[in-house]
């Protein structure tokens, strides 16, 4: 549904004239007068008001009872007062009561002084108890789940958790047990509370009743220090405010912007700061010791030495790849040293998936067709298409449903694997993993009404009534529509989508449009930064075009180039087909790698091992999916010998002949900004603690104007045809990322591979959950444990990518696949039904 | 045309002219006024203390180096590491850092104690802000001043040298004393 | 014709049964409503004057305008959780003439375009339930529920949902979230039901003695049945006295009778020797009154002016033999029990009180605690969510104004006998609270 306009009315609070919008509470609105009313169940984040506490009591002329000012609106005219002595004897009242049963033990509470009971007590309590009867009692700390602690007889029972739980992020698992006096916050029998954003009740709690065990009594609120920033671990790019205290981050908390994360956070976002201070963090130069063959800690001047000799010796047979963290002026100076200096073509940051032809790039970025990620909550229409956002880019997750919820948002969902929205959805569709390109063209014939429609979805193995239905959501149900697809889509359905956007008429359009979600935390800034084998920066053609990264991996395993260097990118673990650039890193003459934790690669092949600087450490800029620009700001200092990154790229390049010019970390933003047409004139100042979309600039009429006209789509590969075997599907779990396995607080979720099957799979094999099975493709097997799904579609396995075992890259080649799927171990098939619950045998037993 | 001053004026005494028998007086009498004081305390015993042989008492609300202390029945400390002394002292001399009691490693009564618990005081300005401020009486101010070394890092007192009895140095001042 | 409406005949055996019922003449006001239009149906309501006899005593026909017109789904909801203490008329109503009820909410729900009924029984009624089950049922063969009732072009589904032992769920909005699957807490009102209730849509909720008594408006005609009864308190209205009485039970009087002559001559007053003390007039959460006030004319704004309330019409006398304090101890619990929890007055306020209640029981409490009791009550009325805070707080803060001399003198006793003897200085915190 579209904005609504906003109106302003005029009241009058305290004897002010207060002018607001209409419509907002009476709480909001009072601020506008500068008057405020204090509140404790009250949180706009969460929707519609409960009324629960009652501290927000006010006297509205005309209304004999007093009015909770949280849920009523203001209008014109009215006349609010909240300083009399009525107002005043009830808000005593609340306090009194509020206080009657919570333990006051501030002196040992981690909210103690930034506790707002403490506030409101402080200000509009009456300041003595007088009550000598004992206090409700709880057994106390427990844990709510390993990440959060409650202490229930510091619970007001302000609602906020349970509203966040039932209503925002909806995994409906906090309730409220008993009644009265003696209710508390649970969950179903006592079961651990475990959700991706499961953190965010943390903060949303006025009271010291749930606090992170993470950050359980590390630090007073006059011991630290806030230092606002931006979260690097996934695309959504949310801001953040580091806890500060003696140079080591302590908790991360939501830094709220309506334009990126809308407040809140995955628990991967606050909880994987950790991973900053751990033991295995390198805090040194490695270099490999020709006599050992093992990485010793060296000095900078000689890693420097040594990292240059080999990159000049690679030469233009050296490959670059960035990801991760990599920040825009990181990979612009990468991509310059190895350009310019090593005369090298082939940069990289696309992760391993197919380059897009460079017209098609500048056609999906054309300003006109962005839509903003607000616009998620106010379109018509929200199609989610090829991506699950709790696992590509998690806080994305809760705005769709946020529209759904509130503002009747239509989504559909269409995706290969079952995906967390689809309960959400007015209509999902599946497709077969390798049927993207079928599938889009399929969509592209419907929404236009040309093309063979059932050809098409043959291919893809979709419904083509839902299709027709999808279609005819897209282009009747509002003229908003926006499109949220994945980077994993690959590139040939790339057509085929731009023609779908150009038949709804989305180019131009405000609310309306397309949003990427490209792979890595900073994937569309450093294709804009010129990190990419067909563009230069700015989506600019480079000079001679280079490999993109499947090509490097096998010119590396080949000999055809001889050189890698790595940007915080972790190509053995991170992209399709590990084998592939396993023998790529080993036949490599060097490499040299930018990371902040040691990994099996490095150990093994690395030349040369840089201690690169975490997301709290760095400064510069990074691209959200949706344009914004945003800006990393130094939190902490950097650990050990640790250096800007842009400073040792630099000192490299000097050592190979190239005088970068950068002297500073603002001005290599200086450079870039240069280089970049359509991020003209932008200043760190200009982006600013909210970042700034690069679209609403003046400089973005500088962008790359793409070929006009209807684009090619081709013929579609029909998806592999299971016959007997089962189609392979992978995704990126949320959970499975280096940072989330160093965490101490958040190692219990680090991703394990499981094979999600469908219930006639499952049967068919005579496996049920948790039994373990290999998944083979060719000559390359994975184990994993089943997990049967019931809305998987049968004849597909869908297995995790990126995990830190059996990954599932292990078995993906080139071209879709098809892998096998067995029982493991000796042990005949167990029937699925008669299955005794304690007859199954044991894991262990399973694992021998 | 000269500045009238106004009633700016300030009129200056002068003292009075010498000579005379006043002049006699000023010379002579004020000066034996005054000796009357010095011989009158030849008599008396020095006043001197001969420290640090001998030590001045102090009286029983002295500030001086600061105390932890335990709970005498279970050996507990009384600290809880809750950070209200750092936060009340105005020097910023005081570093606490918590953690987390278990039930193997009980060290005070509550959930939390003070795994740091640091004064530097060569910083302490002795205000007893940090006494006020603690709400376990986990903290009081001593009576000793003496506490002068030759090392600034070793003036900050860790918690074991705070928790530890402080040798009995500082006499205290008797009732009627 | 007897003076009586509801409880006409109620004893008849089988009048449960719809032959019974409709040899009584049962369904014929029906079969009239449907011959005239929705409006004049609801005009027959609002000239009858029927004041909601559940507890608020809020006008029916009223009620009934505030629903929107239109197509949509809008609903009626029977309010049969009688869980009010000193309460059980509908219990009697529903057990033995639950064809009444039936009848009664077809009507009103034709009057107010609801096609979905629903009887919300608290889960204790489990005869009536079963009753009032068979006769839905026999309703249902018998054509008056369904699609198209009687050729009417009205259509009504009609379904009986019992609860699981909540006084809350008694309260409207409660009772809603209760019926919705939810855990049943109020709601926040605005939105009232009228507008947004039951799944979003407009409802419309009335007790069972208030839907009963519309097929006997319907077949009076509205301005007759205004005549009944007193001046703003039309019709008759069923009053289930209990306490110390010698004839407890429910009675079917006319709005506007002198109290004396239904404690003392329906219910016999109390057992000779003893006199009243004092006496609820319309269920623990009203006001108590005082036997000089039992001369009041027995109608809603007598009470009111009384400084009490109607409520839902139960009489409770409780005599000499009771102690004030054993009455206010035992009520505070019952509240305290049934607060849901959700706003923080009534919460804490309930529990509060019960202790202090409690500390005054065991002799370890003092005069000055009194204060803090009544003005603990003065804290949770008017300040809470929904009402069920104030049905404590009224008779409460009325008991501790009214008996204040009792209270005292209770709390010296229950102190010499627990050996406080001499009492102690007052704290400086009891002082600042009674200040």
């Amino acid at each position: 549904m579209p904005r609504p306009e906003r109106r302003f009315v005029t009241f009058s609070i305290d004897g002010r004239e207060v002018s607001a919008p209409e419509g907002v509470m009476l709480v909001d609105g009072a601020k506008y007068g500068d008057v405020e009313i204090p509140v404790f169940c009250y949180e706009p984040k969460l929707g519609a008001p409960v009324g629960a506490c009652r501290m927000c009591l006010v006297e509205v002329e005309g209304i004999p009872k007093l009015q909770t000012a949280c849920s009523t609106p203001v209008k014109d005219g009215m006349v609010v007062h909240t300083q009399t002595d009525r107002v005043r004897e009830a808000q005593n009242s609340v306090i009194e009561f509020l206080l009657v049963n919570h333990p006051l033990d501030c002196p040992v509470c981690d909210k103690g002084g930034e506790c707002p009971l403490q506030d409101i007590t402080f200000g509009w309590g009456r300041g003595i108890s007088r009550m000598v009867e004992p206090k409700r009692h709880f057994k106390k700390p427990l844990e709510l789940s390993p990440l959060i602690a409650i202490d229930r007889e510091r619970c007001i029972l302000c609602y906020r958790c349970v509203r966040f739980s039932q209503e925002v992020s909806e995994d409906y698992q906090l309730v409220l047990n008993e009644r009265g006096a003696s209710t508390y916050v649970g969950t179903f029998d006592g079961h651990p509370y475990v959700a991706p954003f499961s953190g965010n009740i943390i903060e949303l709690c006025p009271v010291g009743a749930l606090t992170s065990r993470a950050y359980r009594f590390r630090a007073r609120p006059w011991d630290i220090e806030g230092a606002g920033s931006v979260c690097t671990h996934c695309p959504a790019q949310c801001n953040v405010e580091f806890t500060v205290r003696d140079e080591r981050v302590l908790r991360v908390l939501a830094r709220d912007n309506e334009g990126v994360d809308d407040g809140w956070l995955c628990d991967k976002g606050r909880f994987a700061y950790q991973a900053i201070h751990s033991e295995e963090r390198i805090t040194e130069p490695l270099v490999r010791d020709s006599e050992s063959g093992e990485l010793v800690p060296a000095t900078w001047e000689y890693a420097l030495d040594v990292a240059a000799a080999a990159l000049q010796a690679g030469g233009s047979k050296t490959a670059a790849l960035a990801g991760g963290t990599t920040t825009n002026e990181e990979g612009f100076l990468l991509q310059r040293v190895v350009r310019e200096a090593l005369k090298s073509p082939h940069v990289d940051s696309r992760a391993g998936l197919p380059q897009v032809d460079l017209g098609l790039q500048q056609a999906l970025a054309a300003p006109g067709l962005q839509a903003t990620i607000p616009d998620l909550e106010f379109a018509h229409t929200v199609l989610v298409l090829g991506t699950d956002p709790i696992d590509d880019v998690a806080s994305l997750d809760l705005r769709i449903r946020k529209g759904v919820r509130r503002n009747g948002v239509k989504l559909a969902v269409a995706t290969s694997r079952p995906s967390a929205l689809d309960p959400n959805a007015k209509l999902w569709l599946r497709y077969a993993p390798g049927g993207e390109h079928a599938f889009v063209a399929a969509l592209e014939a419907a929404v236009t009404g040309s093309g063979d429609l059932s050809a098409l979805c043959d291919a893809a193995d979709a419904d083509p009534k839902a299709l027709e239905a999808l279609a005819a959501l897209l282009k009747d149900g509002g003229e908003d529509v926006v499109i949220l697809w994945s980077q994993r889509l690959g590139a040939a359905p790339l057509p085929a989508l731009l023609n779908v956007a150009a038949a709804l008429r989305l180019e131009g359009r405000d609310g309306a449009g397309l949003i990427e979600v490209p792979v890595g935390g900073n994937g569309r800034g450093l294709r804009e930064a010129g990190v990419q084998s067909n563009g230069g920066p700015g989506l600019s053609a480079p000079k001679a075009p280079g490999k993109p990264a499947r090509e490097i991996a096998a010119a590396l395993a080949s000999g055809d180039l001889s050189t890698l260097w790595l940007l915080h990118a972790d190509p053995v673990r991170d992209y399709a087909d590990r084998r592939l650039w396993e023998r790529a890193a080993a036949n490599a003459d060097a490499l040299v790698a930018h990371a902040t934790l040691l990994n099996d690669t490095l150990r093994e092949h690395a030349t040369v091992v840089f201690p690169a600087e975490s997301y709290a450490e760095k400064e510069g800029t990074i691209v959200n999916l949706d344009g914004r620009v945003q800006r990393l700001r130094v939190a902490i200092g950097r650990p050990g010998a640790v250096r800007a990154e842009w400073q040792v790229i630099a000192d490299l390049s000097k050592r190979l002949g190239l005088d970068l010019g950068v002297l500073t970390g603002p001005m290599a933003t200086r450079q870039l900004v240069e280089a970049v047409p359509f991020y003209a004139g932008l200043t760190l100042k200009e982006i600013g603690g909210r970042g700034v979309r690069w679209q609403e600039r003046e400089a973005a009429s500088a962008a790359p104007a793409a070929p006009a006209g209807p684009v090619e789509s081709g013929e579609p590969l029909p998806a592999p045809r299971p016959n007997g075997a089962l189609r392979l599907g992978t995704y990126r779990p949320i959970w499975a990322a280096p940072e989330v396995e160093v965490s101490p607080a958040l190692k219990f979720l680090a991703a394990k591979q499981q094979a999600e099957l469908s219930p006639v799979d499952a049967e068919r094999l005579g496996v049920d959950n948790g039994a373990k099975v290999s998944v083979t493709a060719g000559d390359a097997t994975v184990l994993a444990k089943v997990f049967v799904r019931g809305n998987v579609p049968a004849g597909t396995v869908f297995l995790a990518e990126a995990t830190a075992e059996q990954s599932a890259t292990e078995l993906l080649g080139e071209a879709p696949q098809l892998v096998s799927v067995e029982p493991y171990g000796q042990r005949p098939p167990v029937p699925l039904e008669g299955l005794a619950r304690g007859a199954r045998p044991s894991d262990d037993e399973v694992n021998s | 045309m000269a500045w009238n001053p106004g009633e700016d004026v300030v009129a200056v005494q002068r003292a009075p002219k010498p000579g005379g028998a006043g002049g006699a007086y000023r010379a002579f009498g004020e000066t034996l006024r005054g000796l009357k004081t010095t011989f009158g305390r030849m008599l008396e015993r020095p006043v001197v203390y001969q420290y640090p042989e001998e030590k001045v008492p102090v009286y029983p609300r002295f500030r001086g180096r600061h105390k932890l202390h335990k709970f005498a029945d279970t050996g507990l400390e009384k600290c809880v590491g809750c950070s209200l002394c750092a936060a009340a002292c105005p020097a910023d001399c005081i570093r606490v850092v918590a953690a987390e009691n278990t039930p193997e490693h009980r060290v005070s009564a509550g959930e939390r104690y003070a795994a740091v618990y640091e004064i530097n005081l060569s910083r302490c300005i002795f205000c007893g802000y940090c006494e006020v401020a603690c709400p376990f009486d986990a903290i009081t101010m001593g009576h000793d001043y003496e506490m002068s070394d030759y090392n600034r890092t070793d003036l900050i007192f860790t918690k074991e040298m705070l928790l530890a009895e402080p040798l009995e140095r500082t006499p205290l001042r008797t009732e009627d004393e | 014709m007897s003076d009586k409406l509801l409880f006409d005949r109620i004893d008849e055996p089988g009048l449960d049964t719809i032959e019974v019922y409709m040899r009584r003449g049962g369904y014929e006001s029906l079969k009239r409503a449907l011959r005239m239009t929705p409006e004049e149906v609801l005009q027959n309501l609002l000239d009858s004057g029927l004041r909601g006899r559940g507890g608020a005593g809020f006008a029916m026909g009223k009620k009934v305008s505030f629903l929107p017109r239109g197509a949509m789904d809008k609903y009626l909801v029977c309010n049969a959780d009688e869980s009010e203490p000193g309460t059980f008329k509908d219990r009697e109503l529903m057990q033995k003439s639950p064809h009444m009820l039936v009848e009664g909410m077809i009507i009103a729900a034709y009057a107010a375009g609801a096609n979905r009924s629903f009887i919300y029984i608290r889960g204790e009624y489990e005869l009536q339930a079963m009753k009032l089950e068979a006769a839905i049922h026999e309703a249902r063969e018998a054509g008056f529920l369904g699609e198209d009732i009687l050729g009417s072009g009205h259509s009504q589904t009609l379904v009986l949902h019992r609860g699981a032992g909540a006084y809350i769920c008694g309260e409207e909005t409660g009772l809603l979230d209760s019926l919705e699957g939810k855990r049943g807490n109020p709601r926040l009102k605005p939105p009232f039901p009228a507008n947004q209730g039951l799944y979003q849509g407009p409802t419309l909720i009335n007790n069972v003695e208030t839907l009963a008594t519309v097929p006997h408006i319907i077949k009076m005609g509205g301005t007759e049945y205004a005549k009944l009864g007193v001046d703003n308190s039309a019709g008759t209205k069923l009053i289930s006295i209990s306490g110390n009485v010698q004839r407890p039970g429910n009675y079917e009087i006319e709005l506007g009778m002198k109290s004396r002559d239904i404690v003392y001559g329906l219910a016999g007053g109390p057992e000779p020797g003893r006199e009243i003390k004092f006496w609820f007039p319309g269920g623990s959460s009203s006001p108590v009154l005082t036997p000089e006030d039992l001369e009041l004319p027995y109608d809603f704004d007598s009470m009111a002016k009384a400084g009490s309330m109607l409520g839902s019409g139960a009489i409770i006398v409780v005599d000499d033999s009771n102690s004030v304090v054993d009455v206010a101890l035992t009520l505070a619990k019952f509240y305290r029990h049934e607060s849901c929890g959700k706003c923080t007055p009534c919460r804490e306020g309930t529990n509060w009180t019960v202790k202090m209640l409690q500390r005054i029981h065991e002799g370890d409490a003092t005069p000055m605690d009194l204060d803090i009791i009544a003005s603990v009550q003065d804290q949770i009325m008017g300040n809470c969510l929904c009402v069920l805070g104030d049905a404590m707080a009224m008779p409460l803060s009325s008991m501790v104004a009214k008996f204040r001399g009792e209270f005292e003198q209770y709390i010296e006793e229950k102190r010499a006998a627990a050996g406080f003897g001499e009492m102690p200085e007052p704290s400086p915190i009891a002082i600042a609270g009674a200040a």
